[in-house]
């Protein structure tokens, strides 16, 4: 029997940003008037209701603005005795007269505050919390919650423990659509929830002395496919998402995508020990009486008791579990580890293609693989740097609290790019008399498999103990023509908790001609960065080492980046390696081949990018793994 | 007047919306027309709902109830 958890969230806004701002409305901005305030709270009163009504709980997240209004806590007091709901505590909604007046700014960002405003705006909301309820919140949310300001609220208000703290892939994407207007990036964090570390809230924590003690959700459940290419706020279980994205039938009003979208991450459930999730946190601006762009009331309306319709459907037949916030949070710590991956396999459900993704994520890195592309791995990020970065006023980094990537294939152009250089992306290439075939051209799709270790390996844990797993991305194989020869492929990618490396296996098998060899490249394409911008790759030093020898001896080839597009090669070489310490990250490519020869690639200034990898001859039959690894370094 | 205001809906541009940008369209009255201050679109609420119709090509799979996920 496996458990669909829904957190059902509902903030009382009093000024919620898209009421107020309305292009040419021809009204003078006016924060503290009394119809936006009362049509916040009528909006409120829905969304609440329409929970109810479907027979689920909600978490009432009070905003700054709300605990000014009497009916505002009153309600939220009700609904609290007569359903049980839980009454958390919103970073979200500071905007109104008495914010603006008491911190003389238009700011309404959390996490971009300095840190000193931070402390005083977090100590003046909960204390705030506490004299209108009498007693101290258990959750929190932001959009974004950065590392110090989660230890800060989990030192000084302990009660707290669970937060919404990111929007999965909210970063240039969501500013471009925005016209550039949307001045806050958090792209590389998990879709699902996750403890954070205490060192960045987008890492996830490897071990107790890593907690920062709370139970962190996304905002939103995205679609895992269509808001890694698009605007984030089309795709998730947000009802007026799928009528910002404009997928719904205009005659009928259906939208059957957000039912697919909510299924699909049901079905997840098989893949992570018995558990899937889902949260819906929706502000009352986007169900506003004047309507929402071309969306009219009565269609945001009904796409909202759609929306929690089909979730009360669900709970009827016993197929979901409604929770607080607080009740998720303790659900949690008791049903996962702290190496215990979150692991999704996501097809698309939007486009009609036969696009499949895998998406892997624990406390050493969040990666995808693209089955589209022969299982290449197109997204990377280092969680085991577990790398600091404190974002907000005075920081030296206002706005970007983005994770960094290695790999990000819509960013840095991934397979394909246009006249000449190398986007990131670690692949394999096939060649035979004189004809080659990149992985990345061959598209494939997969199963997942995991294969439990030795009894003797076990994770540390928040409840006992658990046996460590190997997840066993395991393609279809293709078959490849080059020259006169055609021969099989299969990939099999495997990720083991606890361990920092992602291994690829390919075997190939079924030659036209049985003496035959084929030349295989394996490689990574790398560089780092948060936009799509690049960066200065000053710095990042590449190596190859050969195995020690008798005496312990090993030999050593470096670069030092300089954009000269020079590479160096070592025949029989134990590893290739980067040292990037912008991102004080090192990343290693090794190879089960003692034979094969390891190469390192610089780049150049048109082509801002690194390669490491390893060439080899392999012929009928035979397998052959290259494992990227990943640690930190200072 | 001169200065122009939003129209019956708050319509976004459809030429920028297939580029993955949300821009509110302003509403010339003496005209009759939605007009976007970013790219050079223009046109009567009939086009706007016809390009939006067009702008839902890319979803293939938009109506389609899915029963499997592997």
């Amino acid at each position: 029997m496996s458990d669909f958890i829904v957190n059902i969230i509902h903030r009382p806004e009093l000024a919620p940003e898209y009421a107020e701002k309305v292009t040419g409305s021809g009204k003078k901005e006016n924060i503290g008037r009394s119809d936006l305030r009362d049509e916040s709270l009528d909006i409120f009163r829905f969304q609440q209701e329409t929970a109810h009504k479907n027979g689920l709980k909600t978490t009432i997240q009070m905003t700054y603005a709300s605990m000014f209004s009497d009916e505002a806590v009153a309600l939220a007091k009700e609904d609290h005795e007569r359903w049980g709901d839980e009454i958390g505590l919103s970073l979200l909604g500071l905007p109104c007269q008495q914010f603006r007046e008491k911190y003389h700014t238009r700011e309404f960002c959390i996490w971009m505050f300095s840190m000193e405003d931070k402390k005083a705006i977090v100590d003046d909301v909960f204390q705030m919390f506490y004299e209108k309820f009498g007693f101290w919140p258990e959750s929190t949310s932001s959009y974004y919650l950065d590392a110090d300001l989660i230890n800060y609220i989990k030192a000084s208000y302990p009660s707290v423990k669970c937060a919404v703290a990111t929007c999965w892939e909210e970063g240039p994407k969501a500013y471009h659509t925005c016209n550039n207007s949307w001045y806050t990036f958090m792209d590389g964090g998990p879709w699902a929830p996750w403890i954070p570390s205490r060192q960045n809230t987008h890492a996830p924590a490897s071990c107790p002395e890593e907690d920062s003690g709370i139970v962190a959700i996304p905002h939103l459940s995205r679609d895992l496919l269509a808001c890694y290419d698009g605007n984030g706020s089309n795709f998730g279980t947000h009802p007026q998402n799928v009528l910002r994205g404009m997928i719904y039938d205009t005659k009928t009003w259906e939208f059957p995508y957000y039912y697919n979208l909510v299924d699909q991450y049901r079905s997840l459930a098989k893949y992570n020990d018995g558990y899937a999730y889902n949260m819906m946190f929706v502000g009352p601006g986007w169900l506003n009486q004047m309507g929402r762009w071309e969306a009219p009331y009565a269609l945001l309306k009904k796409s909202y008791e759609d929306g929690l319709g089909y979730y009360g459907e669900l709970k009827k037949k016993g197929e979901l579990k409604d929770m607080t916030m607080s009740e998720f949070a303790d659900y949690y710590r008791a049903k996962k580890s702290y190496n215990e991956p979150e692991c999704a396999p996501w097809r698309d459900i939007l486009y009609g293609s036969d696009k499949q993704l895998f998406w892997y994520c624990d406390a050493n890195m969040r990666a995808c693989i693209n089955m589209d592309q022969g299982g290449a791995l197109v997204d990377l990020r280092n969680y085991a740097a577990k790398q600091r970065i404190p974002v907000g006023v005075g920081t030296g980094n206002t706005v970007d609290a983005s994770y960094p990537f290695l790999i990000q294939e819509k960013y840095r152009a991934g397979y394909f790019t246009h006249y000449a250089g190398a986007g990131t992306v670690r692949s394999a290439v096939f060649s035979y008399e004189g004809q080659e075939a990149n992985l990345c051209q061959c598209r494939s799709h997969a199963h997942l498999e995991e294969q439990e270790l030795a009894a003797t390996d076990l994770l540390c844990s928040g409840n006992g103990t658990k046996k460590a797993k190997t997840r066993r991305l395991v393609l279809d194989p293709v078959e490849l023509e080059l020259g006169s020869l055609t021969f099989k492929v299969q990939t099999i990618v495997s990720f083991q908790e606890k361990d920092a490396s992602i291994a690829m296996t390919r075997r190939v098998y079924d030659f036209s001609r049985k003496d035959a060899k084929v030349s295989l490249k394996e490689y990574v394409t790398a560089c780092y960065g948060t936009t799509e911008y690049t960066q200065d790759m000053t710095g990042v030093v590449l190596g190859l080492d050969s195995p020690q020898d008798p005496s312990g001896a090993r030999r050593q080839e470096i670069l030092e980046y300089q954009y000269h597009d020079r590479s160096k090669k070592m025949e029989g070489a134990e590893r290739s390696w980067a040292k990037i310490p912008q991102v004080k990250t090192r990343m290693s490519m090794e190879c089960s081949k003692d034979d094969a020869c390891g190469y390192i690639e610089e780049g150049y200034a048109f082509s801002p990018m690194f390669t490491l990898g390893c060439t080899m001859e392999i012929g009928e039959g035979e397998e052959v793994t290259t494992w990227l690894r990943l640690a930190r370094e200072d | 007047m001169a200065q122009a205001g939003k129209g019956r809906l708050n319509y976004r541009c459809p030429s920028c919306f297939m580029r993955d940008l949300d821009i509110d369209m302003f509403y010339d009255a003496q005209k009759e027309e939605y007009y976007c201050i970013r790219c050079q679109y223009h046109g009567s609420e009939a086009d706007v709902l016809e390009k939006n119709e067009m702008a839902r090509f890319r979803y293939g799979a938009m109506m389609k109830r899915f029963e499997t996920f592997e």
